[in-house]
């Protein structure tokens, strides 16, 4: 079990996380929501220790994983950050071989029960035949794809997405979203993905986070916090949400419409 | 992939091997290949040709295998590291601090060839430091194609060439003795100096393959390589430090010698791929041959006058630097170097 406990960070003066403490459920696929410069970058990374917190801190399993050394960490949680930069020459395989590392000894290498892994992780993103295609060959949909599979190789129990499905058209965006719900719901990973879509939110995630100005507003199963109330609140949005075929939906009341309910 | 990076590796180990012994056998007398083997693996000292090959020409070629394999590999490094194309020792103030410190050591505190060496260790780190230091002053962290790294290089390197020439000038009784040095140059004189570092240098090389998968990481992002496992602090001061280490020494040799660092690691990469298990070696063998064949062509292109190794390097390097930078920062797709 992921916590964190009244964390508090800040980039020089700016204050990006005010006593911040929130639970993210083993196997639950958490979504964090909020506006723009809410903080659900800074949460991310101040759980990964890229964002070095004034106060509180974060637990695994009760402890704190200040105390944890890079590879252990790694073997426990893995990251996808907003942006992803391949460097040129790295082929789809390669990539899947380097998340290992923090299994290999110095001198060693991937072994059988690695390459299985890989194997698996390829064929679960679809991309079982691109081993040898360089990474900057690939279309984004295909790349964004290759970079879960390397999440996948590196094999923890805790995957942390920032926007894994940002500049991604519909189908790669539903794509990889149920992608990644099979790993909470299939291996029970335990997945928090920061998203701006209410939408995919409702659709794909158990449980979310809705933060707003560095602190948490609520947090919870979607169906008891996706409500017209806190959407009006964190967004100041107008929203209508209804149940459609078991899942719910966020349409935004335009402009005009609300002008005409007024009338 | 890992079979064809294998493959280059060992097509480039046997070029390298190629040149190396050309290298031998061609000079004012051919010597046959035959005989230019037989006098490394059986020297026999009253052979004429075995003398010649071994006491004139491999203290040369060993010097030149030494000073390309190092700068290569610094450059393939430094590249990765800094995830800059155009980053080498001699683009980022390495070779001109080395060069400054052994000048003037040698010049105004009057230090002996085993303390030059060690100056240019110490040289080659101040002048890396104080690139750093003005790329940060001219605000190098929001540079996101990190060419003002690159400019502060250049601003640290001619500040650093200009003081060398000022010490060289104030003495000229001893300055044409460093003339050679200065421009880069291949020159048996210096052999001591190699036998004296050469260990210094193979141990730089050991831990950069040691670090090759972390340092591979380190290419895709600081906070990337650390969520995968890598301490990216460590890895990285290991490997400048065996960088330093490695170009340090070379220029303590044969001076500043630019090219191959930059150029080399841009032909192997498309060839073996971006993982330093593979690039590394093939970017060793093949700045060796490099070096090997810019000897060659130095001492053989106008007899009886000898070039200056680093003077053909230089003008072929020069053409090539122009090609990556159009390349990286100049075409209508370039791509940010980040």
């Amino acid at each position: 079990m992921l916590r964190a406990h009244q964390v508090s960070a800040a980039y020089g003066k700016t204050e990006v996380l005010k006593n911040v403490s929130v639970t993210f459920g083993a196997g639950r696929f958490t979504a964090i929501i909020g506006p723009n410069g809410c903080g659900k970058t800074s949460l991310l990374k101040a759980i990964m220790g890229f964002l070095p917190v004034s106060a509180g801190d974060v637990h695994l399993e009760g402890k704190p994983v200040k105390n944890m050394n890079r590879r252990q960490f790694a073997r426990r949680i893995a990251y996808l950050p907003q942006e992803s930069h391949c460097p040129e020459y790295i082929t789809v395989g390669e990539l899947i071989e380097l998340a290992g590392y923090a299994r290999y000894s110095m001198f060693g290498g991937a072994g059988e029960k690695d390459r299985e892994l890989f194997r698996s992780a390829l064929e679960t993103v679809g991309l079982a035949d691109m081993a040898g295609r360089k990474m900057n060959s690939l279309s984004g949909g295909q790349r964004q794809r290759a970079w879960i599979a390397m999440i996948l190789a590196q094999d923890s129990d805790i995957v942390l997405m920032d926007e894994p499905v940002n500049h991604l058209d519909m189908k790669y965006q539903l794509g990889i979203l149920g992608l990644v719900r099979d790993l909470s719901s299939r291996s029970a990973k335990t997945v928090v993905t920061v998203l701006h879509d209410l939408n995919l939110t409702t659709a794909f995630a158990d449980d979310v986070v809705i933060m707003q100005d560095g602190e948490v507003l609520t947090s919870g199963p979607v169906a008891e916090n996706i409500t017209p109330e806190n959407i009006a609140r964190v967004f100041d949005l107008d929203v209508e949400v209804f149940e459609r075929g078991n899942r719910l939906v966020c349409l935004p009341r335009l402009g005009d419409e609300r002008r005409a309910q007024a009338c | 992939m890992l079979t064809r990076s294998l493959a280059v590796n060992g097509l480039v180990a046997v070029l390298f091997a190629t040149g190396f012994v050309t290298n031998l056998a061609i000079g004012t007398t051919y010597i046959p290949f035959a005989d230019v083997l037989s006098a490394l693996l059986a020297f026999n000292p009253e052979d004429f040709n075995h003398y010649v090959v071994v006491y004139q020409r491999l203290p040369r070629a060993l010097i030149a295998i030494y000073v390309g394999a190092m700068m290569a590999a610094s450059g393939l490094v430094t590249q990765g590291m800094l995830r800059n194309p155009l980053a080498a020792p001699s683009t980022i103030g390495i070779n001109a601090g080395a060069t400054l410190f052994v000048v003037t050591g040698a010049f105004l505190f009057d230090l002996g060839l085993a303390a030059q060496g060690v100056a240019a260790l110490a040289g080659a780190a101040t002048g890396f430091v104080s690139c750093l230091a003005v790329a940060r002053l001219a605000g190098g962290g929001k540079d996101p194609r990190g060419l003002s790294f690159i400019l502060a290089g250049g601003l640290v390197s001619m500040l650093y060439v200009a003081l060398s020439n000022a010490v060289l000038l104030s003495d000229p009784a001893r300055r044409s003795d460093f003339l050679g040095w200065i421009t880069g140059n291949i020159n048996h004189v210096y052999a001591d100096r190699l036998y004296q570092v050469w260990g210094l240098g193979a141990a730089s090389f050991l831990v950069l393959l040691i670090l090759a998968r972390p340092l591979t990481l380190i290419m895709f992002g600081e906070e990337k390589a650390a969520s995968i496992g890598v301490n990216v602090v460590w890895t990285r001061r290991l490997a400048f430090a065996a960088v330093l280490a490695a170009a340090g020494s070379a220029v303590a040799i044969c001076g500043p010698v630019g090219f191959v660092g930059l150029v080399v690691p841009h032909i192997v990469r498309p060839l073996v791929g971006a993982r330093f298990s593979a690039a590394l070696p093939a970017s060793a063998f093949l700045g060796a041959l490099v070096c090997l064949l810019a000897d060659l062509i130095a001492r053989q292109a106008f007899p009886p006058y000898v070039l200056h190794t680093g003077i053909i390097m230089d003008l072929v390097g020069g053409l090539i630097f122009v090609l990556i930078v159009k390349r990286y920062y100049l075409a209508p797709n370039a791509r940010p170097a980040k």
